[in-house]
């Protein structure tokens, strides 16, 4: 019999399903900074956004904006430097990244084209003019409309979304996190053009031009 | 904290019921034998979250349903739990639950034992009209070397990742996603590893979550239960075995709110399949030449007699891992039989018996539970999540629902520091000095002071190991002076022995200085640990009992163990495992494991527990008690026991405070022996009078080396000793020995993390790999004791204790 | 001929109106001195109470009574604006913030001197990225003029606020999910009670409240309750802005009282369907209403009204659909939205949205029975009333109303009768600005 405490039990375990193998990889715990090494301008801000609230973790969802700001998705990476200054776990996170829509948890391009497919652009042509947008991007279809494609060259991802809360511009679509509408299905490939050649997007579109329907006083103010 | 409770009386389906105000209403309903189905309600995991939707009942007064679970009663509410609207609202969230759960309970570990598939043929629809595919994932994958996960079986009830949020708070499990695509994970899909993760395998309700040293082996309709107690670690954690054919398959915990909360960390939990290793010892083994040959029972009996009779009073002993009844025999033997003394069962020694005797007043002595209600909890030269795993859960909790501030005065950063509200460190081995400055205010104790000043329930959990330092206890019983512990009903302290039943073991007699029921000895104080180790080497002494003990390993000072242990003359070792000292005996008795062991432990907050004999003993296995009695006998020394409650009722009648203990009496729960009358007997400390706090004393972080040298601190890790390593599933945290070091120092020393190096002390020297630790303090760095190589035990002997760090050759 | 009326809209186009000296100069901020310097914050209070204002958020809720509840005394309490507007068809908060930060602002900081709250945060949803910053913009401003920060024009009263971006979640909307999400977590709805304005955000007491009623706050400091219950009916006062939307010829925002017939706002305002095309159905307050018929166009536009009906006024924003649109695909649009945007805490809403769309995608591909049509209305049922928020009843009221009402048309497309799925072609609507 073996008295050393070194050499390996036999146990009735199924091999199978033996466990106690070494991972490969190492549990995620709240990473020290001099793990992370983080970009000292992203660690000001992040520590800018925490002095805001009077609980730490309500900066969370703007420091993953942070993180998206800089690195275009939320890497990692990112998200392990930022939690090592918030000293809160990756994990924590990334379950509040994969919980909201706007923040990417995989690669998004450095262009973002969200066009409407809901029930007000939908009546009005919204589902044609992503169609448009796939076809000019040259993305698939078939990821666009389920949380959205990336272009072939990797630039720009067009995405069906959910009612961007301008059922006034219908169809209507939010380009870099600008509004333009209504549009028609031609204009897409205009603006897929106008973003690959860094020039204005659809200059007499954008949300911020439109008059009120009313218009300045109102409808049936002025001849009153 | 004081709580206000109400008696009231509602109306559950015509019957009146009578419960406390604000108890939640599923749990008033079950106290009335009225059960309303639950899958997310668990309030050992805190506040109800209603997610379910499982336990929607009518309440006269509110138009629509509500949640069982989250509605606290008050006097005079009328509720139905039968009505047809609650049955269609119950079937209805059957029926969705069911949408995407697969229907594949014949193949699934939970199967027979799982509330889904009990609440669905009580409560559900029958049938489903779900015809539409179900979500898939791919199952099972490993969340950790320890827990599968079938995430297509999850029906987001949430217990798995409110566990890991707010009760081990370690937030690595975590929903991902939203909406029907949620599922549970980790960060990048690591691995979930963490000290009590196994506890969301008991959590969950489905088959979602099984531990993989269950996975397809048996069926609840092949296996018994049997509820014991775990002896790896002081917690004493309250378990019921899973037992099929007489072995132990399964490690589950059995609720004692006194004791445990109803959790169990990974240790206890995966700690059973060493049970069976290769490793037992299962007969008795008498050396021959280098090796050992299976004895007979009487041979080695008389072999053992023999040697030890030779020995005489020049015998000592070392006890370890032991019940109450194996301490107090092993005890006798020195002290009856051979006429000794020399006896210890703290690896570096310890508080003398005068200090003992007040540390034991019922007065100054807090329960676990007394930390749930606390003001202010302190934590005094321990880090629980290494000695005592459970009480880092109750501090938590505490600190979670109670709103009770923390304070953490250690040398070492400890698992609790991040919901501490002081944190003070010191250097090693400058306990006492750290305690006087929170006496006084001063230096570094000056916040935690702050804290004590205006609370009232006080609860101050510290390690007994700081007894190793001269004059911490004095200090120690000073502050609890100071802070008055003896007249607050729920303030005290508890003290976290270095081993499972030392306090047990202290009170039986293992002490040099005390004899059981920490009597006189008679003749004067025996030897401690480190003093037999010294006769040992200096041939003083003839004779070791190592019983369930392991020097070489355990006890400061491994080579001055080697030297004792070449020396010594003759050497009875009683074990369960082949352990490097018991490779090193003349004879060698088998040990029972907790699982076949029949006999008394004593928890730290002095509560009395059973072991209970739940699986077959391997081999020719007897039980400790028969063995040391019979040995006693050989010797001269009859001492009536025949039987385990015989052992017990001899310990009752020796130990004063125990008078009249009867296993019927402690019972499932245990009883503290605090709260008998017979604890009226314990005998009276001298000298009480208390160390006036004001006496000049070093600082607690005295000025660092002028040459730069580091001072060396070093704890016992979870994970650093045979559980992890005779247990194939734990075997991945086994610890490698490493270097704390503040990243200040290491930048200095030039060394950088994870790199080698050779961390030497006047000769001595261990290999470790650097690991940098932002809260450490410049100065001081850690080693773990009891690592298989490179033992920081090597390097702690004699006052000096500045280690030189060089890179390792060939780095 | 219908006209607006406009109070929160009045000025909206004068240039600059998003600068504080423009807004001044139009006598901005003489509520907030007025409240601050002439004012006890209780008889501010009482103004609030005494004008009927109802919570424009779609709760309908008395917004000075809400305030009413949180408890008096020294705990840190806190103001919410929900600007997440994020259900389908709503669009006016983001023409008030766009347009008028400052109004927002000023009625922010007046109700919190009402509510006696020291911190105030808006909510306001991620894809709002232009109007959250125009909003930071104008709250810096308004630090600048010490109309925020600490001891506002010398009261020893501080109020900070703070422009918290969302990120994309619908359920955000919903007040406790709000609360989650400030609080650095995950949007899920929290169970009530307890309420937020007994222990809401950090667990301190919370007043709630939408864009629009906060808007509303300085005027009725300025001119009075009684003034303001000039406007609109006994139950609902004060105006509205409607946002109206789908196959109109004007779609847009509106300003009118409350109710004023549907059929004006639809036909006056909106100019009506689009050539050739007859109103079929509409969303009378948003995509979580159930839906009416032309039959209850000439119903007056009111909170008690639209509660009559069977359905709800709820944030005040109208989705026409004409006789192009397929009400079973209609249907399927609605439900696809709550399914995707569900937090899945509660099985009810996660597990519901999710089979609800299932059947309803074989309803519009042929491939559902009659009892299908059954079993869709029986799912809605068993959602409804049994979830933690009402988010599953959001989507439960409208599919089981057009069920109910369409149940036909369900028939015709699942026998694969061929159904335009919407109108011919957006070209068909007026260009933008061409009314002007
Ligand atoms: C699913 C859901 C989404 C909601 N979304 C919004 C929203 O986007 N904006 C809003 O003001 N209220 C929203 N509400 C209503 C809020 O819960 C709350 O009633 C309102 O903000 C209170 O403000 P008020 O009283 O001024 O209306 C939503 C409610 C639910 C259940
Ligand atoms: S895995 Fe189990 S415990 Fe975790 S949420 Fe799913 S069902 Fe609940
Ligand atoms: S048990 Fe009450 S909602 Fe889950």
């Amino acid at each position: 019999m073996s008295l050393d405490p070194l050499d390996t039990p036999g146990l009735p375990v199924d091999p199978a399903l033996t466990i106690g193998r070494v991972p490969d990889r190492t549990p995620e715990e709240i990473p020290e900074l001099h793990e992370v090494n983080c970009p000292p301008e992203l660690r000001e801000r992040v520590e800018e956004l925490i002095s805001r609230y009077p609980d730490k973790h309500s900066a969370s969802i703007p420091a993953l904006w942070a993180i998206q700001r800089r690195y275009g998705w939320c890497t990692p990476e990112g998200i392990r430097q930022v939690a090592a200054v918030m000293k809160v776990t990756p994990a924590y996170l990334e379950s509040v990244a994969s919980f909201y829509d706007l923040l990417r948890t995989e690669p998004a391009g450095t262009h973002q084209v969200l066009v409407c497919t809901n029930i007000s652009c939908w009546m009005r042509g919204g589902d044609e003019l992503l169609g448009a947008f796939v076809e000019a991007a040259g993305c698939s279809a078939e990821e666009a409309g389920h949380g959205g494609a990336l272009s072939d060259d990797g630039e720009i991802l067009i995405s069906g979304f959910e009612c961007l809360g301008a059922c006034d511009l219908a169809p209507m679509a939010s380009i870099d996190e600008r509004y333009f509408g209504p549009l028609e299905t031609a204009e897409a490939a205009e603006a897929i053009k106008q973003l690959r050649t860094g020039r204005e997007v659809l200059p007499d579109r954008p949300l911020f031009k439109r008059p009120l329907p009313g218009g300045a006083k109102g409808v049936g103010v002025d001849d009153q | 904290m004081k709580r206000e409770t109400r008696e009231i009386t509602l109306v559950i389906d015509g019957r009146e019921i009578a419960a406390t105000e604000g108890a939640m209403l599923v749990d008033a309903a079950r106290h009335g034998d009225v059960e309303i189905p639950v899958f997310c309600y668990e309030p050992k995991l805190g506040q109800p979250v209603g997610a379910c939707r499982m336990c929607l009942v009518e309440i006269e007064g509110i138009p629509k349903l509500q949640t069982a679970c989250s509605t606290p009663v008050r006097d005079g509410m009328v509720v139905y739990t039968q009505t047809d609207q609650v049955k269609e609202a119950q079937n209805a969230v059957v029926e969705f639950l069911l949408v995407n759960h697969p229907l594949d309970c014949p193949v699934c570990d939970k199967g027979g034992e799982c509330p889904l598939q009990d609440i669905s043929i009580g409560w559900g629809p029958g049938n489903s009209r779900f015809i539409e595919g179900k979500r898939h994932f791919e199952k099972p994958l490993p969340l950790s070397p320890l827990v599968a996960i079938d995430r297509e079986r999850c029906i987001m009830c949430y217990r798995c990742v409110r566990f890991s949020q707010e009760i081990s708070e370690d937030a690595q499990l975590q929903l991902l996603e939203r909406g029907d695509r949620t599922y549970v994970g980790t960060f990048d899909e690591r691995p979930y590893i963490a000290p009590f993760h196994g506890n969301i395998t008991e959590l969950c309700p489905v088959g979602a979550l099984t531990s993989y040293t269950y996975r397809f082996r048996a069926r609840p309709w092949d296996i018994e239960q049997a509820g014991s107690v775990c002896t790896l670690c002081p917690s004493q954690c309250n378990v019921r075995f899973t037992i099929r054919d007489e072995k132990v398959k399964r490690v589950l915990a059995r609720d004692n709110p006194e004791v445990d909360d109803g959790w169990l960390c990974d240790r206890g939990r995966y700690g059973f399949e060493m049970f069976g290793a290769d490793e037992r010892i299962t007969a008795p083994m008498i050396r021959e030449g280098d090796g050992f040959r299976v004895a007979s029972w009487p041979e080695a009996i008389e072999r053992a007699a023999s040697g030890l009779r030779t020995a005489g009073s020049e015998t000592a002993a070392l006890v370890g891992d032991a019940s109450n009844e194996e301490g107090y025999l092993v005890q006798r033997i020195i002290r009856e039989a051979l006429g000794g003394g020399d006896i210890d069962s703290r690896p570096g020694g310890g508080a003398d018996r005068n200090l003992n005797m007040r540390l034991s007043d019922p007065a100054i002595s807090a329960r676990v539970a007394d930390i749930d209600t606390a003001d202010v909890v302190l934590v005094l030269g321990v880090d629980p999540i290494h000695s005592a795993p459970i009480l880092d859960l109750r501090v938590r909790k505490a600190v979670r629902r109670s709103g009770t501030l923390l304070a953490i005065a250690t040398d070492r950063p400890s698992a609790l520091d991040g919901g501490a509200t002081a944190v003070a460190r010191s250097h090693p081995r400058h306990t006492a000095a750290m305690i006087e400055e929170i006496r006084n205010g001063t230096g570094d104790g000056a916040e935690i002071a702050a804290l004590l000043e205006d609370a009232e329930d006080i609860v101050v959990i510290w390690g007994e190991r700081v007894a190793r330092e001269g004059r911490a206890v004095e200090s120690l019983l000073g502050l609890a002076a100071d802070l008055k512990l003896s007249e607050g009903e729920r303030s005290g302290l508890i003290g976290v022995p270095e081993l499972a039943n030392g306090r047990g073991l202290r009170e039986v007699g293992c002490l040099p200085d005390a004899a059981p029921g920490l009597g006189e000895t008679g003749k004067g104080p025996g030897r401690d640990t480190g003093a037999i180790r010294e006769a040992l080497i200096a041939d003083q002494l003839k004779a070791l009992i190592l019983f369930g003990s392991d020097p070489l390993r355990d006890a400061p000072d491994s080579s001055g163990w080697e030297e004792a242990l070449t020396q010594v003359g003759f050497t009875v070792a009683f074990s369960m495992f082949g352990d490097a000292s018991t490779a090193r005996a003349d004879v060698v008795f088998p040990l029972e494991t907790f699982a076949e062991k029949e006999g008394t432990v004593t928890h730290m907050e002095g509560r009395l527990q059973r072991v209970r004999p739940s699986a077959k003993r391997p081999g020719d296995v007897r039980p400790g008690w028969q063995i040391l009695a019979e040995i006693s006998a050989s010797l001269g020394d009859e001492t009536g026991i025949s039987s385990a409650p015989d052992a017990l009722l001899a310990v009752a009648d020796s130990v004063s405070f125990y008078a009249g203990l009867t296993a019927e009496e402690i019972g499932g729960r245990g009883i503290r022996w605090q709260d008998r009358t017979a604890a009226e007997s314990l005998p009276a400390s001298t000298g009480v009078g208390v160390t006036d706090g004001h006496s000049e004393h070093p600082k607690s972080t005295p000025a660092p080396d002028p040459g730069g040298a580091l001072r060396l601190g070093t704890f016992r890790d979870l994970w650093a000793n045979e559980v992890t390593e005779l247990n194939p599933a734990l075997r991945f945290l086994t610890q490698q020995q490493r270097l704390e070091i503040a990243p200040v120092d290491a930048e200095r020393l030039g060394i950088s993390q994870g790199e080698e190096v050779e961390v030497g002390q006047n000769g001595n020297s261990v290999k470790a790999r650097v690991v940098l630790r932002e809260r450490q303090l410049p100065g001081v760095v850690f080693l773990i004791e009891g690592t298989l190589e490179g033992n920081a035990n090597e390097l702690v002997h004699g006052p000096a204790r500045t280690v030189e760090i060089r890179k390792a050759e060939g780095h | 001929m219908i006209s607006e009326t406009r109070v929160l809209l009045a000025n909206a186009q004068e240039p600059g109106l998003n600068t504080i000296d423009i807004y001044k100069r139009l006598g901005g901020y003489e509520s907030l001195e007025k409240a601050y310097l002439h004012m006890e914050p209780h008889d501010v209070l009482t103004e609030l109470e005494d004008s009927g204002l109802r919570g424009r958020g779609g709760a309908g809720f008395s917004m000075g009574k809400k305030a009413s509840f949180l408890p008096r005394g020294e705990m840190a309490k806190y103001l919410c604006c929900n600007a997440d507007e994020s259900e389908p068809g709503a669009f006016k908060d983001r023409e008030l913030m766009q347009r008028n930060p400052h109004q927002l602002i000023e009625g922010i900081a007046i109700a919190a001197l009402a509510a006696d709250a020291g911190h105030a945060f808006v909510f306001i949803r991620g894809e709002y990225d232009l109007q959250a910053g125009i909003l930071e913009a104008a709250v810096a401003e308004a630090y600048e003029a010490g109309y925020l920060g600490r001891d506002i024009l010398g009261t020893h009263r501080d109020l900070e606020l703070v422009v918290h971006r969302g990120a994309g979640a619908y359920i955000c909307g919903e007040e406790t999910a709000l609360l989650d999400a400030l609080e650095g977590k995950r949007g899920n709805p929290r169970l009530k009670p307890p309420f937020p304005a007994i222990q809401g955000l950090y667990g301190g007491p919370t007043l709630i409240n939408n864009v629009e009623t906060l808007s509303n706050v300085p005027h009725i400091v300025r001119h009075g309750a009684d003034w303001f219950k000039g406007f609109g009916t006994e139950q609902s006062p004060g105006t509205k802005v409607v946002s109206i939307s789908g196959c109109v010829r004007r779609p847009g925002n509106y300003e009118v009282e409350l109710g004023v017939p549907l059929r004006d706002l639809i036909f006056g305002l909106a100019g009506g369907p689009l050539e050739g095309r007859e109103i079929k159905a509409f969303y009378p307050g948003g995509s979580s209403s159930p839906v009416l018929t032309p039959a209850e166009l000439d119903l007056p536009y009111s909170f008690e009204a639209m509660a009559e009906a069977g359905s709800m006024l709820g944030s005040g924003s109208v989705i026409v659909a004409d006789d192009s649109v397929s009400i079973p695909h209609m249907a399927l649009r609605t439900a696809r939205f709550y399914h995707h945007e569900s937090c899945g805490k509660c099985s009810p809403c996660r597990e519901g949205t999710n089979w609800t769309v299932k059947m309803l995608e074989r309803v519009v591909g042929g491939e559902a029975t009659p009892m299908d049509l059954d079993i869709i209305s029986s799912v809605q049922t068993n959602i409804i009333g049994n979830c933690l928020c009402v988010l599953g009843d959001s989507m439960a009221m409208p599919v089981s109303s057009m069920v109910r009402k369409f149940r036909d048309e369900f028939e015709a497309v699942m026998s694969g009768a061929d159904v335009v799925t919407r109108t011919a072609d957006a070209a068909e609507a007026d260009p933008a600005g061409s009314l002007l």
